[in-house]
């Protein structure tokens, strides 16, 4: 070993000086868009993530503008993809809760709104 | 409990710390009976039953691997469900993390591994040992799918992936070559009838830690600019700090090796082989409690949020 303890960290933080990356599963995009206005209740709310995600682990909930529960609960996982679908639940400001568990086994969690109507 | 600004959870980063360093050490021995004792250093002196006491150890270490891996595992499933752990203990939750969670393939599938190696080490002949050596390296290899490696999306998930799994297998080799390397010191003593075989044994450690260390330093760097992102935030998140601390051991285990490998090593062949003998050996013991201490601050590095989640957030 006949490197001293300076050379074997040099390279490492050279490296470390450049470069970007990610890690844990977070909201890549959202449909409908986060934070954005849709004329009709759509059908479904599909998020997709940074990281894949297990399914049984990860779920979606909206509630539409009077707090009324509009989805399915049966929220599907393809990969880093999330889907599920919504009944009619009227205009107003749909809420967004997802909690999701990526495949290295760490849980994070968010929400956000969209709205619907003109 | 806080270690470098970080909350840590004790009793998950203890099962981890304890999983990976006896897992390390299984894998390691054996490593080290293929690359260090085979073929058998000539002239083999009548070694006083280092191969029982090697064989002791795998076991050992293979007991405390298994017992802190099935505590990791319902620790683990309790955080995964975010139940008390007395609610996630039930026979159901384990079910559903086992069957549908990549965690829980991993973890059967290591527990494959144990049993294939635990059959092997009752026999003696070349193949026995080879296969047991591959489900050794199974074994700790497959570590990588459970962590950070094993989330991280498209090509550069496989480049991540093989750089753990490297990184995991020279840890290993390290960690576990130096105990057995340790052992065989003190089971020879100052005998000089040894001299000429502690001289092949201690330099075919070394190009093992030689290999090990490069191994180290590529495929940690690797994992590094995957899950740092930037100088800056080594400095700003807790996972920074604590690589930091990793790297500081680190660096003191590479210091140690260097005196082991210029200084005390050429003086294996001198008279005063005896004297050197017995320095490289506590130097050796403390080197590998140094890699000791880096397995608890891994224990803690998984369970953190990398600090490259922190440009995302």
């Amino acid at each position: 070993m006949r490197r001293s303890s300076l050379t074997a960290i040099a390279p490492l933080l050279l490296v470390l000086a450049t470069g970007a990356a990610q890690a844990h599963a977070f909201l890549d995009h959202a449909e409908p868009r986060v934070g954005n206005k849709v004329a009709t209740p759509p059908r479904e709310v599909t998020l997709w993530f940074t990281q894949k995600l297990e399914p049984a682990f990860s779920r979606i909930t909206v509630t539409n503008a009077a707090g009324e529960r509009i989805d399915s609960g049966k929220t599907r996982v393809s990969g880093s993809q999330m889907s599920v679908p919504l009944r009619g639940g009227g205009p107003g400001t749909y809420h967004v809760n997802w909690h999701v568990l990526s495949v290295d086994t760490h849980t994070t969690e968010g929400n956000f709104t969209f709205q619907v109507g003109q | 409990m806080d270690w470098f600004g970080a909350e840590i959870a004790a009793p998950m980063v203890a099962a981890r710390a304890v999983h990976f360093a006896a897992s390390a050490i299984a894998a390691g021995v054996l490593i080290f009976r293929a690359t260090v004792l085979a073929p058998a250093p000539s002239p083999a002196p009548q070694a006083p039953s280092i191969g029982s006491q090697l064989r002791c150890v795998i076991w050992l270490a293979l007991a405390v691997s298994v017992a802190s891996g099935l505590a990791w595992f319902v620790l683990q499933a309790g955080a995964i469900s975010g139940l008390a752990l007395s609610e996630a203990i039930a026979p159901d939750m384990l079910r559903t993390v086992l069957d549908e969670t990549q965690f829980g393939h991993v973890m059967l599938a290591r527990l494959l591994c144990v049993i294939v190696l635990a059959a092997c080490l009752g026999f003696d002949g070349i193949a026995m040992q080879r296969l047991a050596l591959a489900a050794a390296l199974g074994f700790v290899g497959a570590i990588a799918w459970t962590g950070h490696a094993g989330a991280t999306a498209g090509s550069e998930g496989v480049v991540h992936l093989a750089a753990d799994v490297l990184h995991l297998w020279a840890a290993a080799a390290w960690t576990g070559g130096l105990l057995a390397l340790v052992l065989l010191l003190v089971a020879f003593g100052r005998d000089p009838e040894a001299a000429r075989f502690r001289i092949v044994v201690v330099r075919r450690f070394s190009a093992l830690g030689l290999a090990s260390v490069g191994t180290l330093l590529v495929s940690g760097t690797i994992h590094s600019w995957i899950l740092v992102g930037s100088l800056h935030m080594l400095f700003v998140t807790a996972y920074g700090r604590l690589l930091m601390a990793k790297l500081a051991l680190f660096a003191l285990m590479l210091a140690l090796a260097a005196i082991n490998r210029l200084w005390l090593t050429p003086r294996l062949a001198s008279p005063a082989s005896g004297r050197a003998a017995t320095m490289l050996t506590n130097m050796a013991a403390i080197e590998l409690l140094l890699a000791i201490a880096v397995f608890a601050i891994v224990g803690a590095l998984g369970t953190l949020h990398p600090a490259a989640h922190f440009l995302n957030a």
